[in-house]
């Protein structure tokens, strides 16, 4: 299975990304793609127009850092797409900006007309041009409480949370090794 | 015919739910109404949120098993499964073949049960009283099999982590072979009482037709994609456990609407008696539980796993930060998609119409709300 | 609620909703009613006889106690030889609620307005542990579950379980019929043949 995915179209049309193979009996998933704020909507119509399906979007918290941009809000998005003809998940995430605002693709996909009001509810991420922001899960009352966030205490930062980088040397030792003929096979 | 001024003058809200005589759950729906004729249904959840997310960040990752069976409780055993197969792909634990067997037989007589509720409850809400009593006789015969090695009736916790938690017995096997010979004779009765009545055809053939292309742009997944013709099912697309095993057929419907769907379950309940039968006849001797470390701990960074529940798809996410309680898991249940495409689906239709696709949705809505 | 504006980590108060949402209710109004002027002690009792023998419930299953409750009703467990023979969906049409299943904060109105429309004399079976003290829901972090619905609503039988085995619940209905009307199954239809006639005290049956 692993030696498949790097024989289709998809990891090649999301080359503009900055795209990472991952071991999909490790991780559950085969592509992750670390999103600007700016490319959330062009990965998603990109995701759209090669036939993917939406999972989910969510976010995470965890410890807001000092970059080079600014300081992060320490919130990030998730999103999921998957396939129906074929197995190929990918999981894009992005990391939300201090003014906690995101593009929102519910245009593009309908589903995550719910799943952003959903996100908006438990972390307070706010998406942009989403057509109706009214809490989904919580009452009206409680549209300022956003439940999934952490205490100080509670927080991490990203490292803690994320793979450590050995850990996909392995894997792209193995893309290299096997350099994909992508303009041979169809889609 | 909404463009006369008649209807365009009587346009009025009305409330479906919270309490509603369908046993969908708490669900309200505002209509915007013209008439007998609905112009924008939108759905409204939060009735039963129980905040599973939150409290699987408090606990040890152990301690949030009670909480996958009562999210979909009807269906529970395929959530067991995909919170300990995640568990299992995270930290690398094996599972004996004869638990892998086990977990498959019990999650599709899980299935069966799963559909026949719906059967139910279905025609419940079109107006037949008779079918749920002879659903819930056969239910009952499945609850009995599986009282007795799980010991409950409902929300079952029968996974643990690296197997399941007690060995079956012969009386469970040659129950459970009784049970597929009596539900096969069965299947005819209900081919005669519902598939072929002509009320029900008239109310569900050419209502709620969903085209693959809307499909798609809501992430639909289960019996109500299958219904418009895409075979997509996470058991053949995705196999996980011993599911390549063992030989099985997708059925598909023809062009979406609420017949379809319908004969979607029908067959699937068939193929779900295949695949147990197969599986009693390949069960292997040996453990069912592997040896696992008391305090498991979960290595950073995230994991995905994905099992076809009863109602489609359902992933969990999982972010680890090196200790025993998850950072972070989310659950995408496959209700929650399949119900969003309503304010689309039901533009324009006829109340009773909009009955009959919410039934054939099979929604069960405390797994919406989480 | 406005304390949760100020900052998103603050959980919402509970107990304070639930005293803002049954400080209008009309539960003084049926604990404080004094009864009524007449009273006649054997049509009272025969009154109470009736009632007791054909509670009506009314469909309020919330989350998995309400399988429970709908296979309760169904063939094998047969809730209608107890006398609720109709589960009707109308409040005014019932006298009979039994909650199953967990009560959430945007849920609670829904109850009480549900409650409130039921006439008087009304009972109320709280169906698994969600209603009775919140379940397994009941946690440190809770910031949605009220923890049982006897916050809201006064009730009569608590059937414990997650959940409960239809036996139960049937069982449920049996305990508020001997609070009700003295006796456990007061007026069987189909009696068992071979069982002793129940004798009701200051009622002559032949």
């Amino acid at each position: 299975m692993a030696q498949e995915t790097k024989i289709f179209k998809e990891d090649i049309l999301f080359h503009e990304f900055n795209t990472t193979e991952t071991d999909y009996n490790q991780r559950g998933y085969h592509l992750e793609v670390a999103l600007e704020v700016n490319q959330v909507r062009k990965f998603a119509q990109k995701a759209y127009d090669a036939g993917f399906y939406l999972v989910f979007v969510t976010g995470f918290h965890v410890l807001s850092e000092e970059t080079e941009e600014g300081t992060t809000s320490g919130l990030n998005g998730v999103y999921t797409f998957a396939r129906y003809d074929r197995l190929y998940r990918i999981k894009g995430h992005v990391s939300v900006p201090e003014d906690m605002s995101l593009p929102s693709i519910c245009d593009i996909y309908q589903g995550a007309n719910w799943h952003e009001r959903e996100t908006r509810d438990l972390y307070g991420i706010n998406f942009e041009g989403h057509p109706n922001l009214k809490p989904l899960l919580l009452s009206d009352e409680d549209r300022d409480f956003h439940p999934l966030l952490k205490e100080e205490k509670n927080l991490k930062s990203l490292e803690t949370v994320s793979w450590p980088p050995e850990a996909l040397e392995s894997v792209d030792a193995d893309a290299g090794a096997k350099a994909p003929s992508a303009d041979s096979i169809d889609s | 015919m909404l463009e006369s001024d008649f209807q365009e003058k009587n346009r009025f809200f009305l409330n479906m739910g919270p309490q509603h005589p369908s046993t969908h759950g708490v669900l309200l729906i505002v209509l915007e109404m013209s008439g007998e004729y609905v112009l924008d249904p939108q759905p409204v959840l939060g009735f039963v949120h129980r905040m599973h997310e939150k409290m699987a960040e408090s606990r040890p990752c152990v301690g949030f098993m009670p909480n996958t069976a009562r999210m979909d409780y009807v269906c529970a055993l395929p959530y067991n499964h995909g919170y300990v197969s995640l568990i299992e792909r995270k930290t690398g634990i094996e599972v004996p073949k004869r638990a892998e067997y086990i977990r498959v037989i019990t999650s599709e007589l899980n299935r069966v049960a799963s559909h026949l509720l719906w059967l139910g409850a279905y025609l419940l809400d079109l107006g037949a009283f008779t079918p749920i009593l002879y659903g819930f006789d056969d239910r009952e015969h499945i609850l009995d099999i599986l009282e007795d090695i799980t010991g409950s009736r409902l929300t079952y916790c029968y996974y643990r982590f690296g197997g399941v938690s007690r060995d079956i017995d012969d009386k469970f096997v040659a129950s459970t072979r009784a049970f597929i010979k009596r539900l096969r004779e069965r299947f005819v009765i209900y081919e005669k009482l519902v598939t072929k009545n002509i009320i029900f055809i008239k109310r569900t053939e050419n209502i709620g037709i969903v085209s693959p292309d809307m499909a798609l742009r809501y992430g639909m997944t289960g019996p109500n994609l299958r219904g418009s013709g895409i075979a997509y099912d996470v058991r053949k697309n995705e196999p996980y456990s011993v599911y390549p095993e063992i030989d099985f057929e997708v059925p598909v419907g023809a062009q979406g609407d609420c017949l379809d769907r319908y004969m979607v379950r029908i067959r699937e309940m068939e193929q779900s008696l295949r695949i147990i039968e197969q599986a009693l006849d390949q069960l292997p001797e040996g453990p069912v539980r592997a040896k696992v470390p008391k305090n498991i701990k979960l290595s950073p960074g995230d994991c995905n796993f994905a099992v076809e529940a009863a109602r489609g798809e359902l992933s969990y996410y999982l972010v680890g930060d090196g200790t025993s309680t998850p950072y972070r898991l989310k659950v995408r249940v496959p209700s929650y998609s399949n119900l969003s495409c309503l304010p689309e689906l039901g533009r324009g239709i006829l109340l009773p119409d909009l009955v009959s696709i919410l039934g054939s949705f099979d929604l069960v809505i405390p797994e919406m709300d989480r | 609620m406005g304390e949760e504006n100020k900052s998103s980590l603050i959980q919402p108060d509970l107990e304070a909703y639930v005293e803002h949402l049954t400080s209008e209710s009309c539960k003084p109004v049926i604990e404080d009613s004094p009864g009524p002027i007449l009273r006649m002690e054997l049509s009272d009792r025969i009154l109470k006889l009736c009632q007791a023998n054909s509670l009506w419930p009314m469909t309020f299953g919330i989350a998995c106690c309400a399988i429970e409750m709908m296979g309760t009703g169904m063939a094998r467990f047969d809730i209608s030889r107890y006398g609720s023979e109709v589960f009707r969906p109308s409040p005014r049409q019932s006298d009979l609620m039994i909650v199953a299943g967990t009560v959430n904060k945007k849920l609670a109105p829904v109850l009480l307005t549900l409650f409130e429309q039921m006439p008087s004399p009304k009972w109320v079976i709280a169906l698994g542990n969600c209603a009775i003290s919140g379940g397994p829901f009941k946690v440190k972090e809770n910031y949605n579950v009220i923890e049982g619905v006897d916050k809201l609503i006064p009730v009569d039988v608590y059937v414990p379980g997650c959940p409960p085995r239809p036996e139960g619940l049937l069982e449920g209905i049996l305990k508020l019929q001997e609070k009700i009307a003295g006796v456990r199954h007061p007026l069987p239809q189909n009696r068992h043949p071979g069982s002793p006639l129940r004798k009701v005290k200051g009622l002559k049956l032949k």
